[in-house]
C-alpha cells in the first residue's frame, strides 16, 4: 500500500516534468472548447458591455494596448504611446502591416472613427472614458494623435480589447452603429476570425493566419459553448469536454468540489483585477414602491451580506461598505459608510421604515413590489430568493421575476419597466470608468446597457463627479470621493451588496490562458494545449 | 358500500396505495402545525446533511428545511392535482355528454374541438400555456386542466353513445323527461365508475405535470412545491444528494399510491371484473 503511494508520487513528479518540458515547446494546433455563460445577445462589444460578449469579443477584436498583472500597458495595435508633458496630447504609434479579417488594412482612420464615432457615442462607458478627447489627428496612416481638453490619466487604463475594441471603419461608416450588421458578423484584427454562430449551441472562431504577432495564435480554433444548465456545465468541465470556465459558468460549489476531487482541474481568482465586480440592487427611483430613499436605506440595512457570500458564493467575496469598492483603498478613494452592515440588522431596518411612516397591514406587509433577477445563473436566483425572505422580515413583499437576457436588458435599460433589480457592475480600475456611469445625470441614457437605469439625478453629485474626473491631486480627489460616497450612502439609488470574487476553473491541459490582467476577457493568443 | 370495500380490499396493492395516500394527505394537512414557519425561510445552516442541525431531511443551499418544503409541497401538489382534475372532469363530462347524447352535427363540432386539444403533446402544451400566462398557481391549474379534459370527454362520449339507446333511457323519453334530466339523472350515474377511475389516475398525472413545470422553473415562484425543491437542488446533487432525493421519493410514492388506488377502484367498480376472484 505504502509502496504504491510512493510510486504514485514518483509518477506524478515525472508527469509534471514531462508537462514542464512540453510547456517549453508550446505546441501549435488544437481546439479550445470553453464555456460561455449565458449566450451573448450580440457580438457588438462596442455597443454593449454585457459580460458574455467580453468572453468572445477580445479574441476577434484587438485593443490599442493590453495590460499585465501590474496594470502596466502592453503594446498591441499601438506599438508605443507618447504622452505630452501637459498630459493633453497623447500620440499612439500604430503597428504597420496589420489587416482586418477581410483583408483591408488597419489604419489611424479606424482608430479615429472607433473612438470619436463609436465608443464616444454608443459605448456604455466610452463617453466617460473619452470625455476629454476633443479630436483625433491622423498625420499619417500609422499615427493617431489624441487632443484632450484636460489631462485624463484614467483613459490610458481603458484601452484594452474588451473595454475599447478597435472596429473597422469601412463596415460601420454611414450606418447606424447600433443596428449595423457587424454586430453579428464581427470583423476585427484579433488572433481569431469569426466563423459561425449556432444560436443556442456554440460560436466557432478559427485561427487568423495573417495575425500580426509572429507565430500566434497557437490554437487552430476556439469554440465557445452555450450550455444553459448549471449541472451540465459542471459535468462538461469534469469530463474534459470543455477546458475553461470563467465568470461563474461553473458554480462555486461545483468548482470547489472539482478542484478537490480532480487532479487535472485547477482554480484561480486571478484575471479579474481590472474588472473589480460589485453585486448590487438597482432601484427605479422614478416610479414604483422604491422611490423613497428611506426604503432603500432600510433594504441595505436589512441584508446580511456576509451570509450571501458564505452560502451562495461559498466564501468568495467581500461585503460592500460603500458605493465604492474597497479595492479603491489603494488609491485612497474608498471610505467606509453607514447603512452597509456586513451582517444585516433587521431591527434597525424595521425602525427606519417605522420612522418613515410605512405601517404594516394585517399580514405584516408594508408594501409590495416586483424583483427582477439578473439571468446569469442559479447563484443569482438563489441570492434573489434570500433577499425576498429578508425583505419579508421588514414587511416588503416582493415577487421574483427571472427572464432571458435580452428581455431583461430591454426591461431594465430600454423601458425602465422594473422596480428593483439584482445585478452586478464592474467598477473597473478607476471610479471614473466604472462607477460614474451608474449615478451621473448624463448617464441616464435610454437603450444603453449598464448605465444609470435608476434615473437618479442630483446636481450636487454631478458637480462632484466632474470634479473627481478632472482633479489630479490625490488628496483633493480623496476628499471629493468621500463626499460622493456620503451622498450615495444617504440617497442609495443603488444598494451595493458585495464585492464579487469570480473564479476561473480550468483544465490543466490548457496553458497560457491565465495570468493576464484581463483574464477571460483576454485574446487567448498565447493559449495552447499540451 | 361494504360490498364495495370488500371488492376493493381484495386488491392488496390498492389497500397499500390507499394507506400511503392517507399518510401523504395527513402530512399535508398538518404541515402548518409541524412546520409553522415559511418553508422558504433561510437559516444559518446551509447544506446540512439529514439529521444535522435539527434538519430531519437536511437543508438546501441557503439553509431551507427540506422536510418542511416536502410537507408544504405535499399540500401544493395534492391541491393542484385535485382542483385540476375536478375542473378537467367537469369540462370533459359536459363535452362528452352532449356529444354522445345528441350525436350528429353537435357531436362533430364538439369532437373536432376536442381533437384540436388532443393533437398537441400535453406537456409541451402545458409549458406553452404557463409561459404565456405568468407562472402562478392559477395558471398551472388552468394549464393542467386544459391538457387533461379531452381524455374525459372521449370516455364520457363513448359511454353515452352506448347507453342512450338502452330501454331505460327510451322509457324516460316516453315518460316525457327533459334531455338534461335524462343525461344528469339517468345516464351519468350509470357511467360514473369509469369516470372515477380515470379521474383518480388523472390526479397522479396532474401532480407529475406540476412537478415537471416547477422543475423547469415554470412553477409559482412564491409557492413551495416538490418540483421546485428538485429544480433548486439539482446543481448541488454531487455535494448535497438529499435536496433532490427526498422530494423525488415523495413524488414517486405519491404518484404510485394514487395509481394503485385507481387500479383498486377499477377492480371494485367495473362490473365485468366482479367475477374476478
Amino acid at each position: 500500500m505504502k509502496l504504491t503511494k510512493i510510486m504514485k508520487g514518483v509518477l506524478a513528479a515525472a508527469s509534471i516534468a514531462v508537462v514542464g518540458s512540453f510547456a517549453q515547446a508550446q505546441q501549435a494546433g488544437g481546439s479550445l472548447v470553453f464555456l460561455v455563460q449565458p449566450e451573448p445577445p450580440t457580438m457588438a462589444g462596442y455597443v454593449s458591455t454585457s459580460g458574455p460578449i467580453g468572453l468572445l469579443g477580445p479574441k476577434i477584436y484587438d485593443g490599442l494596448v493590453d495590460y499585465d498583472n501590474d496594470g502596466k500597458m502592453v503594446p498591441m495595435l499601438a506599438e508605443s504611446v507618447d504622452v505630452s508633458p501637459d498630459g493633453k496630447t497623447i500620440t499612439f504609434n500604430l503597428r504597420k502591416g496589420v489587416t482586418w479579417h477581410d483583408g483591408e488594412a488597419f489604419t489611424s482612420e479606424d482608430v479615429q472613427f472607433t473612438i470619436m464615432d463609436v465608443l464616444k457615442k454608443v459605448h456604455p462607458r466610452g463617453p466617460n472614458s473619452f470625455k476629454e478627447v476633443s479630436s483625433i489627428d491622423t498625420p499619417d496612416a500609422h499615427t493617431a494623435v489624441f487632443n484632450l481638453d484636460n489631462p485624463a490619466p484614467y483613459m490610458l487604463r481603458a484601452l484594452s480589447s474588451y473595454e475599447s475594441p478597435m472596429v473597422p471603419k469601412h463596415h460601420l461608416e454611414g450606418q447606424d452603429v447600433k443596428t449595423a450588421k457587424l454586430a453579428n458578423n464581427p470583423i476585427g484584427t484579433g488572433p481569431f476570425k469569426f466563423v459561425e454562430w449556432k444560436k443556442g449551441q456554440y460560436m466557432r472562431l478559427d485561427k487568423n493566419e495573417n495575425y500580426w504577432r509572429e507565430g500566434r495564435p497557437y490554437l487552430d480554433r476556439i469554440v465557445g459553448r452555450f450550455v444553459p444548465d448549471a449541472s451540465t456545465r459542471a459535468a462538461a468541465m469534469e469530463k474534459g469536454e470543455v477546458l475553461y470556465a470563467a465568470y461563474n459558468a461553473v458554480s462555486n460549489v461545483e468548482a470547489v468540489r472539482l478542484n478537490k476531487e480532480k487532479d487535472n482541474i485547477g482554480l484561480t481568482t486571478d484575471g479579474y483585477s481590472m474588472i473589480n465586480p460589485m453585486a448590487l440592487l438597482e432601484f427605479n427611483t422614478k416610479e414604483g414602491p422604491f422611490t423613497d430613499a428611506a426604503v432603500r436605506r432600510a433594504i441595505s440595512t436589512a441584508i446580511d451580506r456576509q451570509y450571501m457570500i458564505d452560502t451562495i458564493f461559498f466564501g468568495y467575496g467581500k461585503p460592500a461598505t460603500s458605493a465604492l469598492s474597497s479595492n479603491f483603498s489603494a488609491t485612497g478613494l474608498h471610505a467606509k459608510m453607514p447603512n452597509y452592515p456586513a451582517n444585516g440588522d433587521v431591527a434597525a431596518a424595521n425602525k427606519i421604515l417605522d420612522d418613515a411612516g410605512y405601517a404594516r397591514d394585517g399580514n405584516g406587509v408594508r408594501m409590495k413590489g416586483m424583483f427582477d433577477l439578473i439571468p446569469y445563473g442559479e447563484d443569482w436566483k438563489r441570492g434573489g430568493q434570500y433577499i425576498q425572505q429578508v425583505l419579508g422580515e421588514i414587511g416588503i413583499q416582493v415577487e421574483l421575476r427571472y427572464e432571458d437576457v435580452p428581455t431583461w436588458l430591454k426591461r431594465v435599460y430600454h423601458n425602465y419597466d422594473f422596480e428593483m433589480n439584482l445585478n452586478y457592475f464592474y467598477q473597473l480600475s478607476d471610479p471614473v470608468l466604472g462607477v460614474h456611469r451608474h449615478y451621473g445625470t448624463n448617464m441616464i441614457r435610454k437603450g444603453t446597457h449598464f448605465v444609470n437605469s435608476s434615473r437618479y439625478s442630483n446636481p450636487e453629485l454631478d458637480a462632484l463627479l466632474s470634479a473627481g474626473m478632472t482633479t489630479p491631486d490625490a488628496t483633493k480627489r480623496a476628499g471629493i470621493y468621500l463626499d460622493i460616497q456620503k451622498i450615495l450612502a444617504n440617497d442609495m439609488p443603488v444598494v451595493n451588496l458585495f464585492e464579487l470574487e469570480f473564479l476561473v476553473v480550468y483544465n490543466t491541459k490548457l496553458k497560457g490562458a491565465y495570468g493576464s490582467a484581463m483574464g477571460a476577457y483576454a485574446s487567448f493568443g498565447d493559449a495552447y494545449l499540451d | 358500500m361494504s360490498d364495495f370495500w370488500k371488492r376493493f380490499s381484495r386488491n392488496r396493492q390498492a389497500v397499500l396505495g390507499l394507506i400511503i395516500l392517507c399518510v401523504v394527505i395527513f402530512v399535508a394537512a398538518i404541515a402548518n402545525f409541524i412546520f409553522p414557519t415559511d418553508p422558504f425561510l433561510y437559516s444559518k445552516f446551509p447544506l446540512s446533511a439529514p439529521g444535522e442541525n435539527g434538519f430531519l431531511l437536511g437543508s438546501d443551499s441557503i439553509g431551507r428545511d427540506v422536510a418542511s418544503g416536502i410537507a408544504h409541497g405535499a399540500k401544493t401538489s395534492l391541491l393542484i392535482g385535485l382542483i385540476a382534475t375536478l375542473a378537467a372532469v367537469f369540462i370533459g363530462v359536459i363535452f362528452g355528454a352532449f356529444a354522445g347524447y345528441y350525436g350528429g352535427i353537435v357531436d362533430d363540432i364538439l369532437m373536432r374541438i376536442t381533437e384540436v386539444f388532443q393533437t398537441i403533446p400535453s406537456f409541451v402544451f402545458a409549458i406553452l400555456l404557463v409561459a404565456i400566462m405568468k407562472p402562478s398557481i392559477e395558471s398551472v391549474v388552468i394549464a393542467i386542466t386544459v391538457v387533461s379534459w379531452p381524455a374525459v370527454a372521449r370516455l364520457v362520449r363513448g359511454e353515452f353513445l352506448g347507453l342512450k339507446n338502452r330501454e331505460f333511457v327510451q322509457a324516460c323519453h316516453t315518460l316525457g323527461m327533459s334531455d338534461v334530466r335524462i343525461m344528469l339523472a339517468e345516464i351519468l350515474p350509470n357511467c360514473l365508475s369509469p369516470i372515477i377511475v380515470i379521474g383518480s389516475l388523472m390526479v397522479a398525472t396532474a401532480i407529475l405535470i406540476e412537478s415537471g413545470l416547477a422543475f423547469l422553473g415554470l412553477g409559482d415562484p412564491n409557492v413551495m412545491s416538490w418540483g421546485f425543491i428538485i429544480s433548486d437542488g439539482r446543481s448541488m446533487l454531487r455535494v448535497a444528494w438529499w435536496i433532490c432525493t427526498f422530494p423525488g421519493i415523495a413524488i414517486l410514492i405519491t404518484v404510485l399510491a394514487i395509481n394503485l388506488v385507481g387500479e383498486g377502484l377499477n377492480d371494485a367498480l367495473n362490473p365485468r371484473l366482479r367475477e374476478r376472484n
